[in-house]
Formats: C-alpha cells, sequence, structure tokens
C-alpha cells in the first residue's frame, strides 16, 4: 500500500487514510498484547522453572555435579531474591538461603 | 599384557588390602626400567605409596628412581585450592551483602558428602588430560570403578546445570526482543529479531554470566576430554588385583562388570599371593584346598581375561630392593 502522490487532495480521502491507520495501530495492538502477555508470562514461567532447578536438590533430586557449578551460586543468589521478591514475599522463605 | 605398560594411562585397582599398592608400585619400577618415564599417583590418605617405597610422598611429583616420579594427592588441599578460586572470582562481582552469604555457602560445601570426591575427579581429570612432557605412563593406584564411573556421566550432568543457566539467559534476551518487536513503533523502523542467527553460546550474556559459564564451559570440556582418554583402550588400561578369596573376588567380578557395561577397556587381573607350591605343612595343606577352590571360581567369573598370578611372599614388601624383584616376577608372568 503506498500514497499516490499524484491524486489532488480530498479531504474526505484524507480522513478515511486516518482511521485505517488508526484502525491498523489498533488491530496491531490487539494482535500484539495477546503475544505480549504469553512472552511475558513465559518468561516468567521460564524463572519459575530455573528456581525449580536450583532448589531440586531441597526437593530430593540431587545435583551430582553441584560442587562444579559453584561458581552459578551468586547469579542463583540473586535470582532466588527477584524470585521471592516477585511471589511477594518481603524476606528469603529459606533459612539456608539468605539473600537478604 | 605385554602391551599394558606400553599404555599413556594404567588404573590399578582392587579391594583394599589385596596388593594393590605394591603391584602398582612394582609396575611402575619394571616399566621405569623399560625406559618409559613413570609417575605413580596415589589418592590413599593412609599413604600406603608412600610406605611401599619407603618415602615420603606429596602433592608434586617427587623423582624416585630413574624414570620414576611418584605422587599423592590431597583431596582436602583440593578443595581448599578450589573454594579459594571460586570465592575469588566472585567477590569480582557478587554484591557485598552477598559474599557473607556466598562464603558460609562455601564453607558448607567443604563438609558436604562428595566434596573430596569430587576435588579428587577433577585433579585426576587434569593429570588424565594434561599434555605431559616428563611422563610417558600415569599409573594410578586408587580405586577407579567409582571415579571412572562418575566421570563418564559428569560431562552431562553438568551441561545440565550450565545450559541450563545459558539457555535461560539466551532465551530470556530472545523473548526480549520478540517484545519490543511486538510493540508497534509508529514510523520507526524496527529490525527483526531473527536477522542475526547468534552461534555464539556466550552472546547476549552480561560479562559476569559470561566469566562463569566460560568457567563452567571449560571445567565441562575438562571432563568430556579425560572420558574420552579414559574410554579409548589405546590411551587407558585397567587392571584390577584381588586374592583367591571370597571377597575381593565378589568385588572384582562387580567392578570388571560395571566398567564393561560401559564398554571401559579391563585389561586383565591379577591373583595376588598365591600360596607357592614349596610352602609345605598340614595348615597350609588346607589352605591350599580352599584357595584351589577360589582360583576356580577365578578361572570361571574372570575367564575372559588374562589372569596371570603372583605368589604369596613370606616378608611384606616394603624398599626399591624388594620392588625390583617383583618386578622381575611381573615380567616373567608376562607383563
Amino acid at each position: 500500500m503506498h500514497d499516490d502522490h499524484d491524486k489532488p487532495h480530498d479531504p474526505r480521502l484524507e480522513r478515511i487514510r486516518a482511521w485505517l491507520s488508526q484502525a491498523r495501530f489498533f488491530a496491531e495492538e490487539v494482535y500484539s498484547s495477546r503475544y505480549r502477555g504469553a512472552i511475558a508470562r513465559a518468561r516468567r514461567d521460564e524463572d519459575d522453572l530455573f528456581m525449580l532447578l536450583v532448589f531440586s536438590e531441597m526437593m530430593g533430586v540431587p545435583n551430582p555435579a553441584a560442587y562444579y557449578t559453584l561458581e552459578l551460586q551468586p547469579l542463583l543468589l540473586e535470582r532466588f531474591h527477584d524470585w521471592h521478591k516477585r511471589m511477594g514475599m518481603e524476606r528469603s522463605p529459606l533459612d539456608h538461603f539468605k539473600c537478604c | 599384557m605385554k602391551d599394558l605398560l606400553d599404555k599413556r594411562l594404567l588404573w590399578v585397582g582392587g579391594k583394599g588390602g589385596v596388593g594393590k599398592t605394591t603391584v602398582a608400585a612394582s609396575l611402575a619400577v619394571l616399566a621405569a626400567r623399560r625406559e618409559r618415564r613413570v609417575l605413580v599417583v596415589s589418592t590413599d590418605p593412609a599413604h600406603s605409596l608412600g610406605d611401599v617405597f619407603d618415602r615420603q610422598l606429596g602433592d608434586v611429583p617427587r623423582r624416585l628412581l630413574p624414570n620414576l616420579d611418584a605422587m599423592e594427592i590431597d583431596p582436602d588441599a583440593e578443595v581448599e585450592a578450589h573454594l579459594t578460586r571460586v570465592t575469588e572470582q566472585m567477590r569480582r562481582f557478587a554484591a557485598p551483602q552477598m559474599m557473607a552469604e556466598l562464603e558460609r555457602q562455601m564453607r558448607l560445601t567443604r563438609q558436604s558428602p562428595g566434596t573430596q570426591e569430587a576435588a579428587l575427579l577433577e585433579r585426576l581429570s587434569r593429570l588424565i588430560t594434561a599434555e605431559d612432557p616428563e611422563h610417558d605412563l600415569i599409573i594410578f593406584d586408587t580405586a577407579p570403578t567409582g571415579h571412572t564411573l562418575r566421570l563418564l556421566s559428569l560431562p552431562e550432568a553438568m551441561a545440565a546445570w550450565t545450559d541450563g543457566l545459558l539457555a535461560h539467559n539466551r532465551k530470556s534476551e530472545e523473548l526480549g526482543k520478540v517484545l519490543s518487536h511486538l510493540t508497534p513503533k509508529r514510523g520507526r523502523d524496527v529490525a527483526t529479531p531473527f536477522d542475526d542467527p547468534q552461534e555464539d553460546p556466550l552472546s547476549g550474556l552480561d560479562e559476569r554470566t559470561r566469566d562463569v559459564a566460560r568457567t563452567l564451559i571449560e571445567r565441562r570440556r575438562l571432563f568430556h576430554q579425560a572420558r574420552r582418554r579414559v574410554e579409548d583402550p589405546e590411551c587407558t588400561g585397567f587392571l584390577f588385583v584381588l586374592t583367591p578369596e571370597r571377597l575381593p573376588i565378589l568385588e572384582t567380578a562387580r567392578a570388571v562388570a560395571a566398567l564393561e557395561a560401559v564398554k571401559i577397556p579391563v585389561a586383565g587381573t591379577l591373583v595376588n599371593r598365591v600360596i607357592p607350591d614349596e610352602a609345605d605343612g598340614d595348615f597350609l595343606r588346607a589352605r591350599r584346598q580352599q584357595e584351589a577352590s577360589y582360583l576356580a571360581r577365578i578361572d570361571a567369573e574372570l575367564g575372559h581375561l588374562p589372569r596371570p598370578r603372583l605368589p604369596w611372599l613370606p616378608t611384606d614388601v616394603q624398599g626399591l630392593a624388594t620392588l625390583e624383584e617383583l618386578a622381575d616376577r611381573l615380567e616373567a608372568i608376562g607383563f
């Protein structure tokens, strides 16, 4: 769709074009917002899944590579902190994981 | 068994008390005699390797004979070194208020079961994979089955965690890009998030995460390489020492089966402390009878492997002179 600059200025045409442009914007928004929500949720689910992996040992699934992945601890601590804040907990709910 | 000492790595295993360390030391003496530059490595906290050589051994190779070096790995020292390294790396990036908690977790790790074993395995892996210009053959006097089996699954166990971290960070990054793409920007050009396929696994990560990821990837690579060497029969051989007694036979049969199940090359067994022909008396006659049934059992259960025998010696083996004699005997039975 391209603008035809040869045609004379017709106020009605202009109004229709403006309306079409608005409509397109709203249509895109409707389309996008559905997916924006899903993607934002996917990001949170990812985090929650990661938290599950992190605390698998607590839940009875030992990590045989724990000693070799100690470097991950600071990252996990921070991510856990974000997580419990997001879950509405002011302080860390775990005694052995004091991020704050 | 002739080519056993021509390999790069030799693991001598066996139940405690069957003469494993003595055999490992004697094989080392024999190999050194053949102009192979040997390093014997022990992980026994009881210093049995040092005892058999009648010398004090430490964490660095010590020259005992021409072509023969020996060392003992101290798992506690390995753990300390690892935790120190990790803590220092953390300190560069972790928030100060988190350092206290992180240091506390490091202290807890020190006591955790499996920590010593893990540290040991990492040190062994470094020895296995190092391009060592000073030694042709490394003989490990240690319990090979446990170490080996753990080593085999480590790369995958690490991948599950390392990739989890990287995938999360990368995926989050991509999700973020998709999010911004989906928000219409009127009049502005939006680049598609898919026009630049990122091959680099470290792309999209901040510097600190990149630092951590690099360390973990290196470590996983180490275990991968160690595993490859251990699985290669040209490179590695496993020898199990046992005595003609019930428990050693059971344990050895189990260990051999476990390794063969994962295609690890078992070169053979060595039956130690067989009652010599010249030993006499009623007592020995009775013992010899019992021993015969065990020897038959060894032939039955481990018949698919070479299983040369060493006699029971009149005195303990200690010191280089006795080791030289034992080396002669080993040569005579086919090593």
